[in-house]
């Protein structure tokens, strides 16, 4: 670039790096915020590592049947031919199934590896350029994953499609949740007891009880149905095992065969009661969320709460609040009530007339009765008024040259 | 952040799924063609084997082969990749953003209406109904109304149909001329372009006589210049006047109209949740760190009044003045007001009573050699 040689230097090299340092830090800012994507990546890429590893051991079993069955075959002496070549051709029947069970699994992990992709580059293209219309994204890929948390599926669907986002949000892994959710609804534990045989080795790791409460309430179910044998041999064989890790609990329970379903003892009445149904649905909704990389909260919530909280100032409970902070809702006043207020180190000025920011390129100027305002607006307002202005507050009436202007650091 | 490098790190794994799906694959094939050879043996009648040695063999043969541990290096191959990318996405990325999440109750009744209300000023109708169905939230349906009407409006600006647009307009007359917007002219003057572009001249002078007069007193230059457009009727686009045409105008009245229409229903011209979410996008990385902090320092996150740090937000969320003392780093409030020194520089009340010994006197500003007295102090309202 050319530098006019009538313009002092320090001017041209100020105005350079002003307009370099904004695009930087609003990247700066766009960076920082790509780094709160993790659950965007991570539920796609457990997901495909859940297919990949249950299409693996499906092999491994499969094949070492197979292996053991020769084996076994080989050992026998007994055995005519025409049961040998019955039992081999058996065994190359099942062998092509599996084949063919592995390609439609494979496929299934091609798709989930090419959301895998499709959501990197959704990361990737990210630019200054087109930032607002990704917001809009990210904002509508918040809302179907709060969608699908409370279990608004039908909402979450209609969302994604009319988004056209499908790639960008996790239905598929929701689906899986649903049908345990649903079950649990209905009282049914045996979709939620499949999902932790499905998930053992996780859940182990993560020290999870979610299967010992399962157990628990299936127990309280046979003693409220007066099933007392069976539910003896019933906790003999599925609670007993916990009895180390969760002896309290387990003991309580086993308290129930003495007090009934009728009970008033309320140490023993809240087992029976419905909600611990639900109970067990929160509980669920945490282990799957947490199985999956998710945050336990809503994306929405977080984003919020931080949102707000940022926004949270004094002035924002006054009456006059402009209609475009978010706080002068009802509703998100109610939301902020508990979250802090925000802290500012300098002071920032926006003028009232035009909501600018008044700094040194657009200075405050004050009128005679003390109030401020930018001194964009006043210059115009002069401009058209024969050089008087007057304060659309207080109707006070003034010269332009009565003004002053005021420092603020 | 290189995005670059977890691609790339995500392409290896594709390429070892894809190498061990395909290694499987080739095994059960083997396996397959091993089983087959030793049944077509058993069908040869010039063979002198019996069943039980190919068995033995077939047995032998698949041992020997170790399908299994076959497998077990394609796996190990796959695992070390899979275990790379998990541990570069947390590595990358910030692996619980929950962290600074307030456990407090934050009430989904409320978050459902403010989520209807989004929906509908986004015009997502049949969104935003099988949405309050589903959340259970019917009483959310008021919030539709007007919304519709906005959006009746807006289509039938879309189809150059300027009526129900100018009746809301009229009927709104006052309150959008408290509001500073001059949206009622500027729709007049669209549809007096229309009519000069596509109806007669006559009809046009008619037009802007019933209608653009009434704005005369306040609006005279504007009027002026639509009048001057009657001498081009039929031909505006070679006119000096050729602007007015630009369908730009239709686009902008339309963004106007939804600005005005939001704000005499008390609504700003941006949905308010997707503020609130950008806002919270924009400030989280701030809160996050702070939690960090905070939870090293063994501090309660979750009972502060107030953050110790600001957090910065761009420009476009600062809707408020804050003064903050630049001596005392308070924060301006009605008990403790910013005030003006005759030299210009701003002090909260409380500093200058500082500086001046309880207002006994003169004092000289902090940042600049003027002295000045508490009486020549002005408070300021921003």
């Amino acid at each position: 670039m050319e530098v006019e040689p009538s313009l002092p230097n320090g001017d041209s090299a100020a105005t350079v790096t002003t307009a370099a340092s904004v695009p930087s830090s609003r990247m700066n800012n766009l960076a920082e915020s790509l780094k709160l994507e993790h659950q965007f990546l991570k539920v796609p890429f457990e997901h495909f590592k859940k297919s990949m590893r249950a299409n693996h051991r499906i092999v491994e079993k499969e094949m070492s049947t197979v292996i053991s069955s020769v084996a076994e075959a080989a050992n026998r002496d007994d055995m005519s031919k025409e049961e040998a070549v019955h039992h081999l051709t058996n065994l190359v029947s099942r062998l092509q199934g599996l084949k063919r069970k592995l390609e439609e699994g494979s496929k299934a992990e091609n798709l989930q590896a090419q959301r895998c992709r499709a959501r990197l580059n959704h990361l990737e293209a990210a630019e200054a350029e087109n930032l607002s219309e990704w917001n809009n994204t990210r904002l509508r890929r918040i809302l179907v994953d709060y969608m699908l948390r409370l279990s608004y599926y039908d909402t979450a669907v209609k969302l994604a499609d009319c988004s056209n986002i499908q790639d960008l949000v996790d239905i598929d892994v929701f689906h899986e949740a649903k049908k345990v959710i649903d079950a649990l609804q209905n009282r049914e534990v045996a979709p939620a007891l499949a999902w932790c045989a499905d998930n053992k080795s996780k859940l182990k790791k993560s020290k999870s009880k979610f299967e010992f409460q399962l157990r628990l309430q299936e127990f309280i179910e046979l003693v409220r149905a007066d099933n007392h044998l069976q539910a003896i041999t019933y906790a003999r064989k599925y609670l007993a095992p916990w009895g180390a890790t969760h002896m309290k609990e387990l003991q309580r329970v086993m308290a129930t065969l003495a007090f009934k379903s009728n009970t008033e003892c309320p140490k023993y009445k809240v087992l029976f009661e419905s909600k611990q149904w639900d109970y067990l649905v929160e509980l669920f909704k945490q282990e799957f969320c947490r199985l999956y990389g998710m945050t336990l909260e809503p994306l929405l919530s977080i984003f919020l709460q931080a949102g707000l909280s940022a926004l949270k100032t004094p002035f924002c409970f006054e009456e006059d609040c402009t209609k475009e902070d978010p706080l002068s809702q009802e509703s998100f006043r109610k939301l902020a009530m508990q979250l802090p207020f925000s802290k500012q180190h300098h002071s920032k000025l926006v003028c009232y007339i035009t909501k600018e920011l008044m700094d040194t390129e657009n200075p405050p100027l004050v009128l005679p009765n003390g109030y401020v305002y930018s001194t964009k607006a006043l210059e115009e307002m002069a401009k058209k008024n024969d050089g008087t202005v007057t304060c659309p507050r207080t109707g006070l009436v003034c010269n332009y040259s009565e003004l002053v202007k005021a420092f603020i650091s | 952040m290189e995005l670059s490098t977890i691609k790339d790190a995500f392409d290896r794994v594709a390429k070892k799924q894809r190498l061990s799906s395909s290694k499987t694959q080739e095994v059960i094939d083997q396996i397959i063609r091993e089983i087959e050879q030793a049944l077509v043996k058993m069908h040869d009648p010039t063979l002198p084997m019996d069943q039980k040695s190919i068995l033995t063999e077939l047995n032998n043969k698949l041992n020997e082969m170790g399908p299994v541990n076959q497998l077990e290096g394609s796996q190990k191959e796959l695992n070390v990749a899979l275990s790379k990318y998990a541990k570069l996405l947390d590595k990358s990325f910030n692996p619980d953003i929950s962290k600074a999440y307030r456990n407090i109750d934050f009430d989904i009744h409320t978050i459902n209406q403010i989520i209807a209300c989004h929906f509908y000023r986004l015009g997502l109708f049949d969104l935003g109904d099988c949405f309050i169905y589903e959340a259970k939230e019917p009483e959310a349906i008021t919030q539709k109304t007007p919304f519709l009407e906005m959006y009746k409006i807006l289509e039938a600006m879309g189809s150059r149909n300027l009526e129900p647009a100018l009746n809301w307009a009229s009927a709104n007359r006052d309150c959008l001329i408290q509001n500073g917007s001059s949206l009622e002219l500027k729709l007049h003057r669209l549809q007096f372009v229309e009519i000069l572009q596509n109806g007669s001249r006559s009809d046009a002078l008619k037009y802007a006589r019933t209608y653009l007069a009434p704005f005369a007193p306040l609006h005279l230059a504007e009027i002026q210049k639509l009048m001057a457009c009657l001498l081009w009727a039929g031909r505006l686009n070679s006119s000096p006047y050729s602007e007015l045409l630009s369908p730009i105008h239709w686009e902008k009245l339309s963004e106007e109209l939804t600005e005005q229409f939001c704000s005499l229903l008390g609504q700003s011209s941006e949905s308010p949740l997707s503020v609130a979410i950008s806002a919270g996008v924009q400030g989280l990385p701030t809160l996050l760190k702070l939690a960090n902090v905070m939870a090293a320092k063994k501090q309660d996150w979750q009972a502060m009044k107030q953050l110790p740090v600001p957090v910065d937000l761009g420009r476009e969320f600062q809707f408020h003045s804050i003064f903050v003392c630049p001596v005392s780093r308070d924060q301006g409030s009605e008990e403790n007001p910013p005030m003006l020194m005759p030299c210009g520089h701003v002090l909260c009340k409380q500093s200058i009573v500082k500086l001046s010994k309880s207002s006994t006197r003169t004092f000289k500003c902090p940042y600049c050699p003027l002295e000045a007295t508490v009486a020549q102090c002005r408070q300021l309202h921003f």
